[in-house]
């Protein structure tokens, strides 16, 4: 060692290898998660103008639900809302076991959360944005989903159900 | 000389993890997402002529999913077609062509000469805009269901409840963009928007700047 070097403890220096280690599994994992395994995160679809996408005929929102696009595989358009009274439409969504749904999810007046029980489906709700996430239903079940994001005095009584049949 | 080999090794490594971080922030260029391949179709045009996804190669498409005896809904989407294929001008193509593709939900009464009469009564430009279908109806829905991931389901009135949609797909047959809602900025001023950003990558995508659009894939420097 040279002269000029600055003295590092041990400790130290070894903590800041594992560190830099630890910053490269991270990177690794997450590289390998999103272009090996391509496993999806929930992401800002498209923006929406929140104040007519529950009332504009053209807008899929108007008339929420289950869309059957080819057997097994499903449309699910969620609206989150405030106003008139805190709830998701639909409540309820009855699907086959095995059928993969894509939910395509918004708000028309605050902000929400979208978690479903069992499943790794948990993102919040933005006012003008959809969040898109596709889950594929295995089990048999009654999945209940429920609003994650503080939304006002009724969020406690937001939520549904995916009943997964045999 | 170890020394300033590790420095110069950390210099460039830095500027490279500083480079690729202006690249995310600063987006100088922006690119439309490969979102998936498009379906590959055999179908029968309004001229009862055959139409495939393969005819429609090295050509930008816009395809919208209709039906002629479509009581209002339709009326929206094809003006929506009317008014980008009016505009077309407005957007530095380079000689690229653009086509337009209707695919009718309806094979049961939407026969070629049903398809011709309605593009008649549209005035809609034949040669630019194809109006298409197939009698295998299992094979329609995953074209427009699966493939193109637009909604549609025959009701008991005969008549067709489904999603207004419109696909954008490139010259390698590959979705570059949806248009399912109705946002502030109307469909045909986004989709000719995008049609000039896709014309834009194909010019540029030479040499060196080849590599800098692929980064701006990697990087998902995607245009609004």
């Amino acid at each position: 060692m040279s002269t000029n070097q600055i003295h590092i403890d041990p400790y130290e220096r070894n903590w800041m290898i594992i560190s830099a280690i630890l910053l490269v599994l991270f990177a690794t994992a997450v590289s390998v998660a999103a272009f090996g395994m391509g496993i999806q995160v929930p992401a800002p679809e498209q923006r929406v103008d929140p104040r007519t996408v529950a009332t504009d005929p053209n807008s899929p929102w108007s008339n929420p639900g289950l869309r059957e696009i080819e057997p097994g595989k499903y449309d699910a358009y969620v609206l989150a809302r405030a106003i008139p009274s805190w709830e998701y439409l639909p409540k309820e969504m009855t699907i086959p076991a095995g059928s993969s749904v894509s939910f395509y999810v918004t708000s028309s007046d605050v902000q929400h959360g979208f978690k479903i029980q069992d499943t790794n489906a948990n993102f919040q709700v933005v006012p003008g944005q959809v969040s898109k996430l596709t889950i594929k239903f295995d089990k048999p079940g009654t999945y209940n989903f429920i609003c994650t994001e503080y939304c006002g005095s009724g969020h406690g009584v937001m939520y549904g159900a995916i009943i997964v049949t045999p | 000389m170890n020394k300033y080999f590790l420095n110069g090794l950390y210099s460039v490594l830095g500027f490279i993890v500083i480079s690729a971080f202006a690249f995310k922030i600063f987006q100088p260029i922006k690119v439309l997402p490969r979102m998936q391949l498009s379906p590959a179709f055999s179908l029968v045009d309004q001229d009862s002529a055959r139409l495939t996804s393969e005819d429609l190669r090295g050509q930008f498409v816009l395809y919208t999913f209709a039906y002629t005896n479509c009581p209002e809904a339709c009326t929206a989407i094809n003006d929506t077609m009317k008014e980008v294929q009016s505009r077309l001008s407005e957007v530095e193509l380079d000689g690229i062509s653009v086509s337009f593709v209707t695919i009718s939900m309806d094979p049961q009464r939407d026969t070629p000469e049903a398809l011709n009469a309605y593009a008649q009564s549209i005035n809609a430009n034949t040669e630019q805009w194809k109006f298409a279908t197939t009698t295998n109806e299992t094979l329609l829905k995953t074209i427009i269901g699966s493939g193109f991931e637009t909604y549609y389901e025959k009701k008991e009135d005969g008549s067709f409840a489904f999603d207004p949609s419109f696909v954008l797909v490139d010259g390698w047959g590959i979705v570059r963009a949806e248009y399912r809602y109705a946002t502030e900025v109307s469909n045909a001023d986004r989709i000719l928007r995008h049609l000039g950003v896709l014309a834009e990558e194909v010019r540029n995508s030479k040499g060196t700047t080849k590599l800098a659009y692929e980064a701006a894939h990697l990087f998902l420097c995607y245009a609004p």
